[in-house]
């Protein structure tokens, strides 16, 4: 029997979707891999149970937490897919302010309106277990099939833990240090194929961090190059990675 | 050795011949503002005046990824061995990386032959080059002796406006005699080795490799590698652009009906956290400190005492490929004497 599978999407653009949709030909080959029961809302809640689900975006209302926990319970097996879901993506921005702050911003006069409640944003595992991470905003293609291959021959998918800066070496580019810029390789998860430093702009590790970041260190390497503490936690902030620095 | 010598006019049109006749070629190229080993398409691209190239040219017999065998899923008598093809000639090697192409061959040639690499290797002629431009972090002359001239099929030495040829193996004697070299002329080899004096390195290791490998014999305790390793990210640059790493990782890759697949080997680094990880989630150097000193010992102990061969060849690309700056063998070397 083929696993069945279901997408449902919280708080993103859904643009890691769009990946999925982009695959061409070997969306063919997924389909005949597994059973697609849920796609972008289309048919939710009709399958009772699913062998495999993909969360995409990020977890901003209470509500939503329920939803979740209630697919979490139809789930076999549950994968974050995407940063928003896996580290909350840059939509924990909005967590460094204060909320009603965000809110007048957002939507001005209609911001007190009930149904554009709103909480600190919070990744998928700060509301439930998962068992598998797809990082990137957006994801990255490649990845997601063989997550998906692995899965269906049952084997623990392996996803990269080494720094941006082994895929970035391998593709023999100039180190961005070395033009005079910045990059958070040496503490971002790689899986991207470097795509960021290959076009000459520092990684802003959307994959979020290697297992045990030295953060410290590269907060040293940034203030070496005259980065101030801001500019420093500016560039931490992007994706969520906390960059643990006092001010 | 013979020597010989070729005006730089007619080695460009040598080159340019060998380009047109359809062989691959390569050759050193800019890169932005470094250099690179590419495959030459025209001999204008050839850049024998360098400083270093960010990946070593061991990349053409050991790629970064390449298939070793397809098979079919479930069929266990249906893999098959592939075998990636490597340029027909090479040119521009610094005397670093020849000498540690030559470790490579001996490394590659021990107990079970590594047929990927040793096929590559056999189809491709080397053309080294003494370094004709400073490179800050080079210490190639206090490590390599003449490990250099096991690799090497001939030397190209910079004299203005020709090159003496150092010529070293048959095939040497072959591409020499194709690109039309002449003999040398009276005093060509005292020419040749006042040329390849001229640049010096600008930074030494303290020690022979013989005294560095019996100096770092009771080192391994030292407070040194804890201390640098506060510092390292564990990137893994410094050994992924190192000219005498051979590590690499395999990997199934299987298409996307579950019906065949690939098996790929790809470069690994002993730096990165998760290198020593086995079965049961034990991690053996588990430590940013533990991964440094056996860096430092694999390079400056262990490759010397099994091979009697130079395990660094001091090229210098791991300090230049450091962003924390603390990779560079002679710094570590320095602070340990202290
Ligand atoms: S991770 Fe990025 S691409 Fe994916 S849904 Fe979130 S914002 Fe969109
Ligand atoms: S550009 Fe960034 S990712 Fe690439 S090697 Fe340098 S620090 Fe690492
Ligand atoms: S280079 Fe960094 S920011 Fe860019 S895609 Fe990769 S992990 Fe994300
Ligand atoms: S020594 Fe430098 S290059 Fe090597 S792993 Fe540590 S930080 Fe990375
Ligand atoms: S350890 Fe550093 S200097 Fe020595 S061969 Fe490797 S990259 Fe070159």
């Amino acid at each position: 029997m083929k696993p069945k599978v279901a997408f449902f999407d919280f708080a993103c653009c859904e643009g890691c979707q769009l990946q999925i949709a982009n695959l061409e030909e070997e969306i063919l080959g997924v389909v005949a891999l597994v059973d697609l029961v849920e796609f972008r809302e289309v048919l939710t809640g009709h399958a009772p149970e699913y062998d495999i689900t993909f969360i995409e975006g990020s977890i901003t209302r209470p509500e939503d937490e329920e939803r979740l926990k209630d697919i979490r319970k139809r789930s076999k097996i549950l994968i974050a897919f995407g940063a928003c879901a896996t580290t909350g993506g840059v939509n924990k921005i909005k967590n460094l302010r204060n909320l009603e702050t965000v809110r007048k911003e957002v939507y001005q006069d209609d911001w007190n309106k009930p149904h554009l409640n709103t909480a600190p944003t919070k990744a998928v595992d700060e509301v439930v277990k998962v068992d598998y991470y797809l990082h990137g905003c957006p994801i990255n293609r490649n990845e997601f099939l063989s997550v998906v291959k692995d899965l269906a021959m049952g084997k623990v998918p392996r996803i990269p833990d080494y720094p941006v800066c082994v895929e970035c070496k391998l593709r023999e580019n100039e180190c961005l240090y070395d033009l005079g810029k910045t990059c958070l390789g040496p503490i971002a998860r790689a899986g991207c194929a470097a795509i960021c430093p290959s076009n000459k702009s520092g990684c802003e590790a959307c994959r979020g961090t290697v297992p045990n970041p030295n953060k410290n260190a590269m907060h040293e390497v940034l203030a070496k190059r005259n980065l101030t503490v801001e500019a420093i936690i500016q560039e931490f902030t992007m994706f969520a990675v906390n960059p643990e620095v006092s001010k | 050795m013979d020597f010989m010598q070729i005006s730089k006019k007619d080695f460009q049109k040598f080159v340019e011949n060998l380009i047109q006749s359809k062989e691959e070629v390569v050759g050193v190229v800019k890169k932005g503002k470094h250099f690179a080993y590419d495959i030459l398409e025209k001999s204008e691209q050839l850049c024998l005046d360098y400083t270093e190239t960010i990946l070593p040219p061991k990349k053409y017999f050991l790629p970064v990824e390449e298939t070793l065998l397809k098979y079919k899923t479930g069929v266990a008598s249906s893999y098959e061995a592939t075998y990636g093809k490597s340029p027909k000639v090479i040119i521009g090697i610094h005397p670093g990386d020849m000498a540690a192409i030559a470790l490579l061959d001996k490394s590659f040639s021990e107990g079970e032959k590594d047929s990927h690499y040793l096929n590559k290797r056999a189809n491709s002629t080397l053309i080294g080059i003494y370094p004709t431009q400073s490179f800050p972090h080079r210490f190639s002359n206090s490590m390599i002796e003449k490990d250099a001239y096991k690799a090497a099929d001939c030397f190209l030495v910079d004299l203005g406006n020709d090159y003496g040829i150092e010529v070293v193996t048959e095939k040497g004697k072959k591409i020499a005699s194709a690109m039309k070299a002449v003999a040398g002329e009276k005093g060509l080899n005292e020419k040749i080795a006042q040329a390849k004096a001229k640049i010096k390195d600008e930074v030494s290791m303290p020690f022979s490799r013989r005294e560095l490998s019996e100096f770092l014999h009771n080192k391994e305790t030292h407070a040194e590698w804890k201390k640098r390793a506060e510092k390292c990210f564990s990137c893994g640059s410094c050994v992924l652009v190192c000219p005498t790493c051979y590590c690499f990782d395999v990997k199934d890759t299987v298409a996307l009906s579950l019906q065949e697949g690939e098996r790929k080997r790809m470069w690994d680094g002993c730096m990165l956290e998760k290198f020593a990880n086995v079965a049961g989630n034990h991690n053996f150097r588990k430590l940013a400190g533990d991964r440094l000193k056996h860096r430092i010992f694999r390079k400056g102990k262990y490759i010397i005492d099994k091979f009697g061969m130079a395990g660094c060849v001091g090229c210098g690309r791991c300090s230049q490929a450091c962003v924390a700056n603390i990779a560079s063998p002679v710094d570590i070397v320095q602070e340990l004497k202290k």
